[in-house]
């Protein structure tokens, strides 16, 4: 009887669903037509005649969030941080082991996998840097990369992060540098102004109405945007670093976390 | 009619009918492949929506991070919900 009403109620949603967004033309009264903030956006992410608003990067989604809403996403990034923290806190104590004689899976999963895992490093990498040209960015390419973590863990076993050279405080370092190097792009405006006295604002990419200050915008005439490819780079090492701690912690054998735990933590 | 509306109905039903599925799915690991399966869905749903930024975060994260950790925690715990 509870299936039928679950299933009634799935269909009968649809169908209002259905019947709002088409006769009723719902998405018509929203508009398909672009919005005026969208409008704004698009026309000022890429836009050398707009020099005091543009930020010269024609991917406006990574152009809105490291430069028009910026701190928001350092923000977000600190929280993420402060989550891994918080992972951290619960295992703390727990020693990584550096050898242990676990299988894994088969011998042509392995093989596949490790034909996957220089193709899924190259995309993070290439995610990552093209952040301002195409789709993608700095947590794009950091969530990409992660992925390698649970192949290690769960294809290779546990003790295959040792192998490769990754270990928990390196993990947990690298993810340190990403958001001290984020910290850094932040502050490096303010630091320019206190050493020259030219107007410079926290966080500022491109010139402003009254501050002539900008990041280099090319490198051997490849346009990379500002800080937009420092932030994306930064924010790669530390999501992935990121994630690799935590999945690296939840691949331990629960056995061996409560023992070194001990009984108080144990239940 | 045009076929990005079809293909975004096709790809909504196929991830309607996996949530359904995983919810009421008594074994946990089960659930959780129809889970990663609705995510795929919704992959192709967010494309066909012209979201590239977010199908390349949620790739990752629904069909590869998000269905791994609860596996982990499954591992960790019972393998089938009790009532």
């Amino acid at each position: 009887m509870r299936k039928y009403i679950v299933l009634l109620s799935i269909v009968l949603t649809t169908s209002v669903l259905a019947y709002i967004t088409t006769y009723l033309e719902a998405i018509g009264l929203v508009g398909l037509d672009t919005r005026y903030l969208a409008k704004l956006f698009l026309t000022l992410a890429y836009n050398p005649l707009a020099r005091e608003l543009t930020v010269l990067s024609p991917e406006a989604v990574t152009s809105i969030v490291w430069d028009f809403r910026g701190i928001d996403t350092f923000y977000e990034t600190v929280v993420f941080y402060m989550a891994i923290i918080a992972a951290l806190a619960i295992y703390r104590g727990v020693g990584y082991p550096s050898i242990r004689s676990e299988k894994g899976l088969s011998i042509i999963v392995k093989v596949v996998t490790k034909l996957l895992i220089p193709i899924n490093i190259a995309i993070a990498v290439s995610v990552a840097a093209h952040g301002h040209l195409t789709p993608g960015g700095g947590f794009q390419a950091g969530a990409a990369l992660a992925v390698i973590s649970v192949l290690l863990a769960v294809v290779f076993s546990a003790s295959s992060f040792a192998r490769v050279g990754v270990s928990l405080s390196k993990a947990i370092a690298l993810r340190t540098v990403g958001l001290l190097a984020i910290a850094a792009v932040v502050f490096v405006p303010v630091v320019f102004n206190a050493l020259t006295g030219v107007q410079a604002y926290l966080m500022q990419n491109y010139v402003k109405v009254d501050s002539e200050f900008a990041f280099p915008t090319h490198i051997q005439s490849q346009l990379i945007s500002g800080t937009l490819i420092w932030f994306n780079l930064a924010e790669f090492l530390a999501v992935s670093f990121g994630f690799f701690v935590v999945f690296m912690l939840l691949s331990l054998r629960e056995d061996v976390v409560r023992e070194q735990l001990g009984e108080e933590h144990g239940h | 009619m045009d076929v990005t509306l079809i293909l975004l109905a096709l790809f909504s039903t196929v991830g309607l009918v996996f949530t359904y599925l995983a919810v009421v799915e008594k074994d946990l690991v089960k659930a959780v492949i129809f889970s990663a399966i609705q995510s795929t869905a919704y992959v192709a749903v967010l494309y066909l929506l012209r979201a590239p930024d977010i199908v390349l975060v949620y790739l990752p994260v629904a069909v590869g991070l998000y269905p791994a950790a609860i596996l982990f925690l499954i591992g960790k715990t019972e393998k089938v919900e009790e009532k």
